[in-house]
């Protein structure tokens, strides 16, 4: 049981969300001008925000924007991470030399400022939507090369393993081995990847967002949000100002729990 | 090595402490010493050179003028002059020095120096940007017949030539000291970049109170360089500031809860809040779009469909005044009260984009060909009630059918897409004016300016309203006839209303912190606020 309660909490966070979203009567964008930073109500569970809009439903929002872009981020980043690993480890060893430099130099680069500067070329006109995507498939493409390294270590480990020469031995072709032997032996070196990416963009998004690189305007985000925290004044008006920071860590943390786990039983 | 990683982690935390701790301390006050914050380094102390904010502070601490505009009555007042005179025809002005004058080192002041100070701000190797006041200022010519007399011949009238002697300090004939030595009621006297600059009481200062007591009151100022609001507002209420100029209406409610009677909302400033669409025919927008953005009709639906209250009260938190007009409420005299300005009505803004070719279908407005009205509003990061006020107008236009993105960028990537690649559809940005005087807007108002930002350095005024605001302006700036330049100033703000170039969104209100420790504040909507008679300010005995 103690083993299921990130999961548990993290599929409470989901089924709260949804229900806030769908039963209540406004939307993420309206604005309730006569209730400026409003305390918490029957009508506002958590209070509105500077702009008079619902915080439970921005931070509802904010959840399900985040989870999804990152998980999705995750998904792409370990298919390249895996593709490029692979393609490394049964290359021979000068092309995964040259690999492997390449990664190298992907790692070595400043990414910040690099999603800072991909993000700002983004046309002006680019939908709140549109943003998001590119945010995060912008994460995707720089969240690579790490996870490539790792699997690459892997795969070049169970090239040489007995089982594979014997494969080779029995007539099995690459497809098949890949299929039936490889990929089974580095799923255990793969899932971990992509649960590391997903915490790791969740936390890169709201960095971005944070320096106003992120999610635009009006659509709600956990970098957006968090910039309430640069102000005192807002501190000081309602302690609900604290809420998307606190969701954030706890995400941070089940998705770090769920890491620990898989490591665990590897 | 994990002891070695230990003992690295401990010490970096250690040093991040202790230098959050520094930060958090300010520099110690020495006795009857004035302090507050300006947020960024003064880029000179040579009073001839300055062309940003800090260092023209330190100028107006240090330097001494021949005249000084009070900031209270806006009228010229003799300073080093004891009197002056400018000649029926407007192109000479006769100033008479005090006798007895000295600079902060004990050397006398006569003609001489100044003569020599204001050619120095007249040459072109000293580009100094207060010269372009004086027009031509190649042609200028000065005097000086005695030791107590000078005279400036100007090529042509300068509209209030006056007010330009406030920006000139006298300093010793070929002696220039960045402030040194001085002739206002301080000099400069240490500087530790981005720490503190010091500034000490000029022993030799000309001015007297009443009672025949020397001034300043105060025996030095301390201008600390901090660009930490949060920081600066603790400060301010631990006593180690004296005042805040420019308060941000984000905390000036918080600091009238803690520290009452010390926060002042003095009204509406001169500054203006506004969006503008780019109109430049160079632009690198689609034609359909500049054709909107050409349209009288679209900017002027707009600007009803924009609830300015809304923006005043949920942007400033109420310290904002709504606005139509380029020149604010608090600039008396020159403010057009019968201003006729488009009214605040959705429906009404609806009747006019359809008078203008535009047709709605659903929740989304489409021009005559069929395009969608989609675009983007920049404004700068960093600037809260800016970024507050672009959601909100999100929110309004979305009202008739517009859909609109918001961009912040950093003020850098902005200037450059403003100035230079032009690319941009509409931008939320303010304007300061530091001065109540029309002739100070020239370089916005005239079309062939650099900063006539809707349609920057045009060749020729684009459209017959832009060639009748260049006419009046000129009209304005060339008349002596008082009546005359009002009567021209109030059209150009009838036809920026008519055509919303600009449309005015709010006036920022003038927000002041200043301790209760501090006596003689006059309170000033001008630069530099609360300061502006820093001679006359000092410490109740026993505050500090």
């Amino acid at each position: 049981m103690k083993k299921r309660a990130p999961a548990v909490i993290l599929l409470l966070l989901l089924i709260g969300g949804t229900l806030v979203l769908l039963l209540t009567p406004y939307d993420y964008t309206f604005q309730d001008r006569n209730a400026i930073m409003a305390p918490s109500s029957a009508l506002h569970w958590t209070g509105t925000d500077e702009l008079g809009r619902d915080r439970t439903v921005r931070v509802a929002a904010a959840l399900f924007i985040g989870l999804t872009g990152a998980t999705a981020a995750a998904a792409i980043t370990t298919l390249i991470a895996a593709s490029f690993g692979l393609l490394a480890a049964f290359s021979p060893r000068s092309i995964a030399a040259i690999l492997m430099f390449l990664s190298d130099v992907f790692l070595s680069l400043p990414w910040l400022f690099l999603l800072m500067m991909v993000r700002s070329m983004l046309p002006l006109t680019a939908s709140p939507l549109q943003t998001a995507v590119a945010t995060f498939l912008v994460l995707a493409a720089l969240g690579w090369p790490a996870c490539a390294r790792a699997i690459y270590r892997g795969a070049a480990d169970l090239r040489s393993a007995e089982w594979m020469i014997q494969g080779y031995a029995c007539g099995l072709k690459t497809r098949q081995l890949v299929r039936l032997h490889l990929v089974p032996h580095l799923r255990p070196l793969i899932f971990p990847q992509f649960l590391i990416c997903v915490p790791a963009f969740i936390m890169a998004e709201a960095n971005l967002g944070a320096l106003g690189l992120g999610v635009g305007e009006p659509m709600p985000s956990w970098g957006g949000m968090l910039q309430e925290l640069d102000n005192s004044a807002l501190l000081a008006q309602s302690h609900w100002v604290y809420l998307p920071i606190v969701l954030l860590v706890v995400v941070l943390l089940i998705f770090e729990s769920f890491v620990s786990e898989v490591d665990t039983n590897a | 090595m994990r002891r070695l990683l230990r003992c690295l982690f401990v010490s970096t935390g250690l040093i991040a402490l202790l230098a959050t701790l520094a930060v958090c301390q300010a520099t110690p006050r020495q006795p009857g010493e004035l302090a507050w914050a300006i947020h960024y380094d003064p880029a000179t102390f040579d009073p001839a050179k300055v062309d940003e904010q800090a260092s023209a502070l330190v100028r107006y601490l240090t330097g001494g003028v021949l005249l000084r505009t009070n900031r209270q009555t806006q009228e010229p007042e003799p300073q080093l002059a004891e009197s002056f005179q400018v000649s029926a025809e407007g192109t000479s002005i006769v100033f008479k020095l005090r006798s007895g004058l000295r600079f902060s080192d004990g050397a006398p002041l006569t003609s001489a120096d100044v003569a020599w100070s204001l050619r120095r701000v007249l040459a072109p190797s000293t580009q100094a940007v207060v010269a372009e006041e004086f027009l031509l200022p190649s042609e200028v010519t000065i005097d000086t017949p005695n030791k107590l007399t000078v005279t400036v011949h100007l090529p042509k009238r300068i509209i209030g030539v006056d007010k330009i002697f406030d920006e000139i300090a006298i300093e010793p004939a070929n002696r220039p000291s960045e402030g040194r030595v001085s002739s206002g009621p301080f000099t400069v006297t240490d500087y530790k970049r981005g720490q503190y600059v010091r500034l000490s009481r000029n022993p030799y200062y000309w001015r007297r109170d009443g009672a025949g007591v020397q001034l300043p009151y105060a025996t030095s100022v301390r201008l600390d360089v901090l660009n930490n609001r949060e920081q600066e507002i603790s400060l301010f209420l631990r006593g180690d500031y004296d005042l805040i100029d420019g308060l941000s209406s984000d905390y000036f409610d918080i600091l009238a809860q803690k520290a009452p009677g010390s926060v002042h909302d003095l009204g509406a400033s001169l500054n203006t809040e506004q969006l503008w669409f780019n109109q430049s025919s160079d632009a690198p927008l689609p034609a359909f779009e500049k054709a909107w953005f050409q349209n009288q009709g679209f900017r002027v639906a707009i600007s009803e469909a924009i609830h300015r209250d809304d923006l005043a009260r949920i942007g400033y938190n109420g310290h904002a005044t709504p606005a139509f007009g380029f020149i604010s409420p608090a600039n008396k005299f020159w403010h057009n009260a019968g201003l006729k300005y488009p009214h605040e009505s959705v429906s009404d803004a609806e009747k006019m984009l359809a008078a203008s070719g535009f047709h709605r279908s659903g929740n989304q407005l489409y021009d005559s060909f069929g395009h969608p009205v989609k675009f983007s509003i920049l404004t700068n990061a960093g600037h809260p009630a800016r970024q507050k006020m672009v959601i909100l107008l999100q929110q309004d236009l979305a009202a008739i059918g517009m859909q609109v993105t918001v961009v912040t960028l950093d003020f850098p990537a902005l200037i450059e897409r403003l100035m230079h690649k032009q690319d941009y559809e509409a931008c939320l940005l303010g304007l300061t004016n530091v001065e109540s005087e029309p002739n100070s807007m020239m370089n916005t108002w005239l079309s062939s300016s650099p900063n006539h930002q809707w349609n920057p350095s045009e060749k020729t005024p684009a459209t017959d309203w832009e060639a009748e605001i260049d006419r009046q302006m000129q009209h304005q700036a060339s008349s002596s006839s008082q009546h005359d330049r009002k009567l021209a100033v109030d059209r150009v703000q009838q036809i920026v209303a008519d055509y919303q170039p600009f449309i005015y969104l709010v006036y920022p209100n003038v927000l002041q912190a200043v301790a209760p420790h501090l006596n003689g504040v006059k309170p000033s909507i001008l630069w530099p606020g609360p300061v502006w008679n820093i001679d006359s300010l000092r410490l109740v005995i026993g505050a500090r």
